[in-house]
């Protein structure tokens, strides 16, 4: 074990006094950037004894600084070194790597320096650096050790052997300083952008074997500035150098940089495009089917700590698609693992609600609904393909990688068909889905400082702005404020940002400071006041989307509701399509809002007219498919009698109609405070 | 005429240098810096301010390419070095905007045969270039490389960038000093989020070209109009990630159905007539780049901008 501080400390010291040394004149060929090291630094050009020292001092005596000007007065004196090794790399190759880099066909540099112990350690690590896309650069004895066990060495092979001798390293650090200078804006000179670019854009990390001299170490140490990880195999102490092992030395490193390994390319037999979407499979069509009230079927997604699972693992307990009979019903379990530096618990279920859409993405794959309710079908024609229930596990993983960059280091995939297992594990489920119906359940819009908008539809109401809070999901009913909170922090530019709430203007109403600053912004100035829970004052834009239509009637001093779904007229004496017409568009029309069918649950709905009492009227359809959660709700809000009071097409289709029903029930909301 | 004019606007659209002449490193014969508006489109009281460039649009492989084009321009369309020359010093266009329309090919591997393309048509006209890459992901990083050097100094402006394929191209950009055009799909907010992107990885905004996508007239042009009006509003009002130049390409005018099923006697005027109004549209919603296919359109263009300008001076006085 070599200490790393004490040979630190002996370095310096004889860096200093080698340089204090040099004499005459020295300067690369084919840059453009003199000593890169030196010049990035300083902005200064090095080329001979006195611009050195003032470059030296300037740099607090830096060691890579050091470093580099005794390794180009070596080379000025003894000449470049032949082949295999490059020496330093001139611009025009550099620029080409860069692009790589930039482009993203590399992931990340990475230096391995010294002299390992066992040539199959070093082409074991080498490899692995290879398959991960690393760009490896190769200095010291290691060179000839990998040469003699067989190692391809050059840029088509992404190792490249930069010299003989471990000091050769420093070329590492100046191919990063152009780099820097080229791609990233790093003006020379500018010491403080350089470091920042190192530190945050340069995906690098070193390797370091034994064998390394005093001042080879001093020069490695001094990497870390850069923001670098340093890895040994346990051959070095102190220091802040990081031990591991040959086999997680490379996953460790890259980790330690985030550099992530992103896939491209689904491994199955079938088509996996957006395009496939929509298509459906029908009865005729399908080799097997899961779930759909035919057999027990469910789908979970689970976060993991980030050691327990691997990545892209797909397991399948129970019998294959080969032992299944065409045309049967089979039991399935979808579970996902997932894990991740900055997923959450909180995601998983926006992150399950994804298997659907990824299933369908198959060409011959098809999946509704959701939890225990899935209904998914294998197309005749893709199994005959190949296709297995493998596959659509692999599928799963990819695509969860692919969408999901940021947020998922690891994802692997659990498959059950065997109907005893598929059973056992959907209790498990059971539980989970009980725990996020509670977690969802008792958000409340003042617990939370934070609400997220939606401009997705600005595309064709330029100045629509939805307001999305935990009891106010977005009026299309497709976002609530979980997927607004998750899309912003996956995508920081992208349609949902978060909105500070600020002071309260008006409470009832839902009226508030930072909300109305936000939407005067995001609606190009169109729009000044936004009150969340009214539909009577500055009620919130409509883009076009709405699930619903809530919109005040005079005559009878409530609120009705139509949804999308109704064909016929309202007591409104409109359509819903005509309503539609009249108040979309991105336009802020008092009276009207369009709303999600889950608002009408929240305690929120109609806070601003006085709650759920102002509502007289919805179709039958619409009210048939809320009755079981909305006369639970108005129970348990001691309104056990208000669900039949609400009127629909059946009892009142003209608002004569509705006048005379709500007299003989005698509706609250006619008693109520005038509305306008 | 009671029109007020003066909008009290607080930003202005960032200038973009296309092309390169020999004093600036390159060999072009004239280099452009478009952009640069203060005020909306043809309102522009600075005298000499200027009209939008017209780019006439080849490609190196025509089979991809109407018919109608094909037929008007004869046999140069098989040599792209020539058809260059003839947009040049016949056709009378700005720019040249080459489309790498061989890359479209069924597992297209001759890169080598793209770097002499483009030099090719760099040597067939000295006039900037716009450069369109390949169509298909997985040969982007290589397709850009080579353009990228093999118009090394001359500051091309590549395309085309889109949210999720921009790497290859912003690469190209940085490491050759070269602009780039970033597409999305008639949508300002998507304009916004790609542009933020290609900042994050490092291209500069004087480097960057807004394309919102351009439905040719009849098929749902009328969006475009709108999503290149806004941008421009939002970068008058001060919203620097959207405040780049437009160009503006309605490619899709020459395949629009009243094109294709013209009688054959009047389908060139059809076509063109198709062309010139998208385009003189496109210009009013304040692109400063038009790109047309076909060579009659040119003429009609360049008659359109200077009257719009010039009768914007008398009205200006009344």
């Amino acid at each position: 074990m070599t200490d790393v501080e004490l040979a630190i400390k002996n370095g310096q010291l004889h860096l200093k006094t080698e340089i204090m040394t040099i004499q005459g004149t020295f300067s690369y060929e084919d840059t453009a950037y003199h000593l890169p090291i030196s010049y990035a630094l300083t902005g200064l050009p090095v080329h001979d004894h006195d611009t050195l020292l003032d470059v030296f001092s300037r740099t607090k005596e830096n060691p890579l600084v050091a470093s580099e000007i005794i390794l180009a007065k070596k080379t000025a004196q003894e000449g470049k070194e032949g082949p295999p090794y490059t020496g330093f790399i001139g611009d025009t190759i550099i620029r080409k790597l860069g692009y790589s880099l930039v482009d993203g066909s590399i992931l990340g540099l990475a230096l391995i320096i010294g002299n390992s112990r066992s040539a199959d350690t070093a082409a074991a690590i080498c490899r692995e650096l290879q398959e991960k896309y690393m760009l490896t650069f190769l200095a010291g004895p290691v060179v000839s050790s990998l040469s003699s066990a067989g190692v391809k060495l050059g840029l088509d092979y992404r190792l490249i052997p930069l010299g003989s001798s471990t000091l050769h390293g420093v070329h590492f650090v100046d191919i990063i300083a152009r780099v820097a200078m080229m791609f990233g804006g790093v003006t020379p000179g500018d010491m403080h952008r350089l470091l920042a670019y190192a530190a945050e854009r340069a995906k690098a990390v070193v390797i370091v074997f034994p064998g390394l001299s005093d001042e080879e170490i001093t020069l490695v140490d001094g990497m870390r500035v850069l923001g670098f990880p340093i890895l040994t195999l346990e051959d070095y102490s102190g220091g802040t150098w990081i031990q591991a092992t040959p086999e997680d030395i490379v996953r460790t490193g890259m980790e330690s940089k985030g550099i992530r390994v992103t896939v491209t390319a689904i491994p199955i037999p079938m088509g996996c495009s957006p395009a496939f979407e929509g298509k459906s499979i029908r009865k005729e069509e399908m080799y097997v089917e899961f779930g759909g009230g035919r057999s027990p079927a469910f789908e979970l997604l689970r976060m993991k700590n980030p050691g327990e699972i691997k990545d892209g693992q797909v397991t399948v307990l129970g019998p294959e698609i080969d032992s299944m009979a065409e045309g049967s019903a089979n039991p399935l379990a979808i579970i996902i693992d997932v894990a991740g530096k900055t997923m959450k618990k909180d995601y998983e279920p926006v992150l399950e609600r994804r298997i659907h859409n990824f299933v369908n993405y198959g060409e011959g794959s098809w999946h509704v609904a959701q939890r225990d309710l899935i209904w998914v079908r294998l197309s005749k024609e893709v199994v005959a393909k190949g296709v297995k229930i493998e596959h659509i596990g692999k599928l799963l993983a990819s695509k969860f990688r692919m969408d999901f960059p940021q947020l998922l280091d690891a994802v692997s995939v659990t498959l059950i068909t065997d109907k005893e297992k598929v059973l056992a594990a959907k209790k498990e489920a059971e539980q989970v889905y009980d725990e996020r119906d509670a977690r969802i359940k008792g958000m409340r819009d003042s617990e939370v400082n934070t609400y997220y908008s939606c401009t997705l539809c600005q595309t064709f109401a330029p100045n629509h702005v939805c307001v999305i809070t935990p009891e106010r999901p977005a009026l299309c009913g497709a976002i609530s404020w979980l997927d607004g909170k998750i899309a912003y922090e996956m995508s920081p530019s992208g349609a949902n940002q978060p909105i500070e709430k600020g002071t309260v203007l008006n409470a009832q109403n839902g009226e508030f400071e930072g909300v109305n600053r936000f939407v005067k912004k995001a609606s190009h100035g169109e729009v000044d006041r936004c009150s969340l829970y009214s539909v009577m004052e500055y009620p919130m834009t409509c883009c076009g989307c709405f699930e619903c239509i809530a919109l005040m009637l005079p005559e009878v001093n409530g609120i009705m509701v139509v949804n999308r779904e109704f064909k016929g007229l309202t007591p409104s004496g409109m359509s819903f399509s005509t309503l539609a017409g009249t108040i979309g568009g991105g336009a802020q029309t008092p009276g009207f809002a369009g709303i999600s069918k889950g608002y009408i649950l929240s305690d929120r709905f109609l806070q601003g007219e006085g709650g759920i009492e102002r509502l007289v009227w919805m179709p039958a359809q619409l009210k048939e498919e809320l009755k079981p959660r909305l006369v639970k709700i108005l129970a348990e809000r001691g309104k056990p009698g208000l669900f039949d009071k609400i009127a629909d097409e059946t009892t009142a289709a003209t608002i004569e109609d509705l006048m005379v029903y709500l007299e003989q029930v005698q509706h609250p909301a006619l008693t109520m405070k005038p509305l306008v | 005429m009671g029109f007020d004019l003066k909008f009290n606007w607080s930003g202005s659209v960032s200038e973009v240098t296309l092309g390169a002449t020999n004093a600036e490193g390159g060999t072009r014969r004239i280099s452009y810096r478009i952009g640069g508006g203060k005020t909306l489109p043809f309102l522009e009281t600075i005298p000499g301010s200027p009209a939008p460039l017209i780019a006439f649009e080849i490609c190196d492989n025509p089979q991809y390419w109407s018919p109608v084009v094909l037929a008007f321009c004869g046999d140069r369309v098989n040599d792209c070095g020539e058809w260059a020359k003839a947009a040049d010093s016949v056709y009378g266009a700005d720019m040249v905007r080459l489309y790498l329309t061989s890359t479209r090919q069924r597992n297209f591997s001759d890169v080598v045969s793209i770097g002499k393309t483009v030099e090719t048509v760099l040597s067939g006209t000295s006039l900037p270039l716009i450069i369109e890459g390949s169509n298909e992901p997985g040969i982007d990083s290589e397709v850009f490389l080579k353009c990228g050097e093999a118009g090394q100094g001359e500051r091309l402006l590549l395309g085309t960038a889109e949210a999720g394929r921009y790497r290859s191209i912003a690469a190209a950009a940085l490491a050759y000093n070269h602009s780039v055009i970033a597409q999305s799909p008639i949508d300002v907010n998507l304009a916004k989020q790609l542009n933020i992107l290609l900042k994050e990885i490092g291209v500069s905004r004087d480097h960057i070209i807004i394309d919102p996508y351009t439905g040719s007239l009849g098929y749902g042009f009328e969006y475009s109009y709108s999503a290149m009006e806004r941008i421009r509003f939002s970068a008058l009002k001060g919203d620097a990630d959207l405040a780049m130049p437009v160009i503006c390409s309605a490619i899709d005018t020459l395949t629009a159905k009243e094109v294709r099923e013209a009688a054959p006697a009047i389908q060139d005027d059809i076509a063109v007539q198709w062309e010139f109004t998208t385009g003189l549209a496109a210009a009013a919603a304040g692109s400063e780049i038009i790109c047309v296919r076909h060579p009659r359109t040119i003429p009609l263009l360049r008659k359109a901008f200077a009257s719009l300008k010039a009768g914007k001076i008398s009205g200006m006085g009344e």
